[in-house]
Parts: structure tokens; C-alpha cells; sequence
């Protein structure tokens, strides 16, 4: 692939203000209410700093796209405030259009259009000139290794190519603040890599603002300088990953055990002596202890002493999925898994 | 890489703006259009179908109403059926359920310019459909009374009826954002063409459809075209087709921005 060069790609025009630098977004109540009196995003708090990758954590239906969509001007808040690359959400929407690069979950694409066809034409319609255009498609479809696809219909790209031409698509004007929603929903492994490896790049070589909606943990944890954790149209953490994690400290214990006697072994464990904090799950209780050192064995001791049969026994270090399940009473990983639609 | 500065146009600027982002969005819903030439065709062929049927057929029928030029009289036929054959909107709807109209509302183009652009495209089907039609029945023998500028003229007219017409498929499109009701609807137009003029001249229809035909714009778009094709120039009649075609307009590109302004902020 290319290097990356941001020469020549974004058209100045003259009067113009200049916006606030720190801050890449910074929304206050956010809130958004459909017909009918569903609450998708109940009042959202966010402060991104430019030049930082910013992870929104969440199960599907939390929240996460229609936030996006507000604060992409797709969707009127019905409550709250915001300002998106420094420009007000309500009175400067157009600014910030002009501003923003945005991919969101499903591929916007044209499939009668070639790759090449559809980055110019998206060069133009943000006023840039036809050989302009052209040049700037050329260097995005090396940048995103798709100059061989470049004449082919989008429609015959693969799930991956069009994840990264949709990228490309997002970058054609030079924006300094990127959205990215699930950009990496329903690839496989190997192409979700390819496109982590992108983002940390445009995110470090070219110095963008990365806004990443996203319900995989691992991409969270591996690209976000900062993240929120929203859960129902709130968000229930926010901080880097590392703090977040710090917040559990010591290690996490899972116990495996049947549904009926899950009580019983909670009182059981409950005399642990580093214990902080203890979950109930379905049929399994998480146990947030101080000091991970010889817990295993007494935990087992005192659930064979009050004749519990332990099932499965597994000491880790805290994930973002704990921190999610102490903010929230569920894990992240079931409820991704239990789908839904997205809001 | 630069600073992000920028101000939006305002003022003639604006609409040259504004324009400018509607013909690159009109070409290249032209250019979707020729790469699927399959549904081109069947616009075409249709209609052609139709006219070369009801030419052989109803000839003898047609002359005891009255209609001396049978031909001249069916054209504008073949020509409406070309026109309002395609769903107009199905593009915009395969747009939505792509993404790809939300990709457009996070550029700064303006909201209108992207259904400009769309029906700027259909004018240009239309025109194109109503040439062919027209060059195909001159073909198999049309006698044309106003020669090649009324067969100019037809075209766009034809073109403007199908421009008019358009706005309520994109109503339907921006409304629904459904494919299957984007169609669908383009079926519940298709009485309206045979609640006029199209196979008949206005004193061989009787009764209701006498009555139906006068408040019908179709009858009047038929009056004008067909002083085109039988009669030669007559202000009058063009005059009338011309307000049958605004009044359409006006009310469908009404619904097509109500429409748009529904699904966008």
C-alpha cells in the first residue's frame, strides 16, 4: 500500500471561521426520542479530543448509531446539545458536513459504479476540482490496496474490499474527524485486522480524530485512546481502556456452576477474604477479587464444603467485558451475541 | 494537512452550487441507466409492442370513430407508455437500502440537489425513450404532420410529462424507502391512463369516461401532442398539454419535496 500524503486535498475557502482544535466533538444530553416514545440515546455526555481515537463500546440496540447518526447531522436530536469538529450541530450542520469523514455500518456504495468512479464523484460533490478528484482517487485506491479493483463495479468487491473503499470514501476530502460505525461488522478475521491496521494508521500518520462505534471488545481494547461504554441510551464508563480495567483491579474468578444452587454458592464464596465484588449470571458467578493468588483453591474449598458441585473454574485478568458487566449486571459479549437491531 | 475552513455558499453562488452537484448526480443516474440496458429495452419495447398491435388492429375500428391518421393518433400512446413505464424512484430506493443516500447526506450537497439530479436523469430516459418510439414508428410508416421540429417539439413534451410524472415515484421512493411499494405504486397510475384519450378520440368515450377524461391532465397532455402528430401547429392545444404538465408537476415535485424533507433533517 501507499504512503500517505493529505497534500492538495482540502479546498480552503476564503471568510472562513476557524474552529475550536481541542475538542473533535463535544456533546451534552444528547437524546434521542422515536415516535411512539422509544428512548434510543437518553441523554449522552462525550468530550473527544482531536487526535485521539475515541472507542463507543456497547451491545447492539445500546445506542451507539443513532448517536452516530445525530452527530453526523443524518438524525435531529430531540434534546441536548452538541459541537462536532468545533461547529454547532444545529446552526452549522453544513460546516460540519464539510468536516467529517463518515463510514457507516452498512457500505454506502454505489454497485454500478466502479471504485474509481465512485471516489471521484465523491471528490466533486465536495467542490473538488475533475483532475483533483481524479488524483485523490488514485492515491486513496493505493492507499487502501484496491488499484487493481479500481475498474471494476463495486458490486463484485468482496465484504473487505468495500469495508476499505467505503474508508476511502470517507477520506476523499481530507477530513480531520473520522466516524467510523461497526467498520468492521461481518468481516472476517483476517479482513478486520486489515482494517484495524488502517485506522491505527490514518489515525497516527495523518493525525485524524477517529469516533468508532464498535461491540467487539478486542476492538476496543486494541484501538481506542479512550472509550465510553454506553448501555441503553446511557453511557455507564468512560476512560481509557487501561483505567477502565484498573477499576476491577486484581483478577476475575469464573465459577461454573448449575442454576439452582447459584444462590448457595454466592453465600459460600461470600466469606472469600479479597473479595470486592460478586455477579450472578445465568448459570455462572464472577467474583472481582483483590489478589488472584491461591483464590482458585479456596474458592473451590469453600464451595465443596457446602456440597456445591463446581463445574468449571477460570482465573483472568479484568477485560473491558468486565467492566461492562460491573457497570451493567450483564456481560457484553452475550448481549452482542443475542444480536438485535441497531439504534 | 490544512485547516478546516469553511463557509457555505449562499446567494447565486449557492444555486450554481446547487446545480452543479444535481448534473454530477443526474449523470451518474444516467449512467446506471445505460448499465442496465435490459431495463431500457423492455421501456421500449413494450410500448412499440403495443402500437404495432393496436396499429394492425383496430384500424378499421379507429376510422369509424372518426380517426383519419391512426398512426399519428396511437404515437403519443407508445410514447406515455415509455414514459411511464419505468418506476420512476427505484434507483433512489436501491440508494436507501444501499446506504449510499446516506453517504450522499453527509456530503454538503444540498438536499434538493440530489432529487434534481434524479429527475433531471428520468427527463433525459424519457427524451431518449420518446425518440427512439417515435423514430421506430416513423419506421413503420408514420405520416408526421409538423415534420421534424413538431416531432422535436414531441419529444419534449413528452420528456416534460415524464419529468412531471417522476416526482410522484420519488414521492413514493422517499416516502416508503421500499422497493416493493416504489413499484407497486407505479401500478396504481396505470388506470389513470386508460380513463382518457389514449385509445379513443374524446367523442367515442361515453358516460363516466367521458367525465373522468375531462378531469383528467392525461387528456390534455393527448390534445396537445396529437395537434403535433395529426393537425400541425396549434398554440392552443400545445398551450393547454403544457398547463396539464405544470399543474402535474407542480403537485408531484410538492409531494417529492415533501417527501425529502421528511427523510432529511
Amino acid at each position: 500500500m501507499a504512503a500517505i500524503s493529505s497534500a492538495g486535498i482540502r479546498p480552503v475557502r476564503a471568510g472562513a471561521r476557524v474552529p475550536d482544535s481541542r475538542h473533535a466533538i463535544v456533546a451534552e444530553g444528547l437524546r434521542k426520542e422515536f415516535p411512539g416514545g422509544v428512548v434510543a440515546v437518553a441523554g449522552v455526555d462525550l468530550d473527544v479530543r482531536a487526535g485521539e481515537t475515541f472507542g463507543f463500546l456497547g451491545p447492539n440496540g445500546a445506542g451507539k448509531t443513532t448517536t452516530v447518526r445525530m452527530l453526523t447531522t443524518l438524525m435531529r436530536p430531540t434534546a441536548g446539545r452538541a459541537t462536532v469538529a468545533g461547529f454547532d450541530l444545529y446552526r452549522q450542520a453544513h460546516d460540519i458536513r464539510r468536516s467529517i469523514g463518515v463510514a457507516l455500518q452498512e457500505a454506502g456504495l454505489d454497485a454500478m459504479a466502479t471504485g474509481r468512479e465512485l471516489l471521484t464523484l465523491q471528490g466533486r460533490l465536495f467542490g473538488i476540482s475533475p483532475p483533483r478528484a481524479e488524483r485523490r482517487a488514485t492515491e486513496l485506491l493505493e492507499l487502501l490496496g484496491l488499484v487493481e479493483a479500481a475498474n471494476r463495479r463495486i458490486g463484485t468487491y468482496s465484504g473487505g474490499m468495500k469495508r476499505r473503499l467505503d474508508l476511502a470514501s470517507a477520506l476523499v476530502h481530507g477530513p480531520r474527524l473520522l466516524f467510523l460505525d461497526e467498520p468492521t461488522e461481518g468481516l472476517d478475521p483476517a479482513s478486520r485486522q486489515a482494517v484495524w491496521r488502517e485506522i491505527g494508521r490514518l489515525n497516527r500518520e495523518l493525525g485524524l480524530t477517529v469516533f468508532l462505534t464498535t461491540h467487539y471488545l478486542e476492538e476496543a481494547d486494541s484501538l481506542a485512546d479512550r472509550l465510553a461504554i454506553i448501555d441503553r441510551g446511557r453511557i455507564v464508563a468512560d476512560g481509557t481502556p487501561g483505567s477502565l480495567k484498573a477499576t476491577i483491579g486484581g483478577s476475575v474468578v469464573t465459577v461454573g456452576v448449575r442454576r439452582e444452587r447459584l444462590e448457595d454458592a454466592a453465600t459460600a464464596v461470600g466469606r472469600l477474604a479479597n473479595l470486592r465484588e460478586l455477579r450472578l449470571g445465568d448459570e455462572e458467578l464472577t467474583l472481582f477479587v483483590k489478589d488472584g493468588n491461591g483464590v482458585v483453591a479456596d474458592v473451590v474449598r469453600l464451595l465443596d464444603a457446602a456440597g456445591i458441585v463446581v463445574g468449571s473454574v477460570a482465573i483472568a485478568e479484568p477485560t473491558l467485558d468486565e467492566v461492562f458487566l460491573r457497570a451493567t449486571g450483564s456481560r457484553l459479549e452475550g448481549a452482542a451475541q443475542n444480536g438485535g437491531s441497531s439504534t | 494537512m490544512m485547516e478546516l475552513t469553511f463557509s457555505p455558499a449562499t446567494g447565486l453562488a449557492a444555486w450554481r452550487e446547487a446545480l452543479r452537484t444535481a448534473s454530477l448526480l443526474g449523470a451518474r443516474e444516467a449512467r446506471t441507466a445505460l448499465r442496465t440496458p435490459v431495463y431500457i429495452l423492455s421501456n421500449l419495447l413494450v410500448p412499440l409492442f403495443f402500437y404495432l398491435v393496436m396499429v394492425g388492429s383496430f384500424e378499421t375500428f379507429a376510422s369509424r370513430s372518426g380517426v383519419t391518421n391512426w398512426e399519428a393518433f396511437l404515437v403519443p400512446m407508445a410514447i406515455i407508455f415509455a414514459a411511464q413505464g419505468g418506476s420512476a424512484g427505484l434507483n433512489m430506493v436501491s440508494d436507501i437500502e444501499s446506504g449510499y443516500f446516506d453517504k450522499l447526506l453527509v456530503t454538503p450537497v444540498n438536499r434538493f440537489s440530489i432529487l434534481i439530479g434524479a429527475m433531471a436523469a428520468d427527463f433525459l430516459r424519457v427524451t431518449a425513450q420518446a425518440t427512439l418510439v417515435l423514430l421506430m414508428a416513423i419506421g413503420f410508416g408514420l405520416d408526421f404532420a409538423t415534420g421534424v421540429p413538431g416531432a422535436a417539439a414531441l419529444v419534449l413534451l413528452s420528456g416534460c410529462w415524464g419529468l412531471a410524472y417522476s416526482g410522484l415515484g420519488f414521492a413514493i421512493a422517499l416516502k416508503t424507502g421500499n422497493a416493493q411499494a416504489t413499484q407497486s405504486a407505479g401500478y396504481l397510475f396505470l388506470p389513470l391512463m386508460f380513463l382518457t384519450t389514449l385509445f379513443a378520440p374524446r367523442e367515442a368515450l361515453s358516460g363516466w369516461l367521458g367525465t373522468a377524461a375531462t378531469f383528467n391532465p392525461m387528456t390534455y397532455l393527448l390534445q396537445g401532442m396529437r395537434s403535433l402528430t395529426m393537425d400541425g401547429w396549434n398554440a392552443g392545444d400545445l398551450g393547454v398539454a403544457l398547463l396539464a404538465t405544470a399543474a402535474l408537476g407542480s403537485v408531484s415535485l410538492t409531494m417529492a419535496l415533501l417527501a425529502l424533507r421528511g427523510r432529511v433533517r
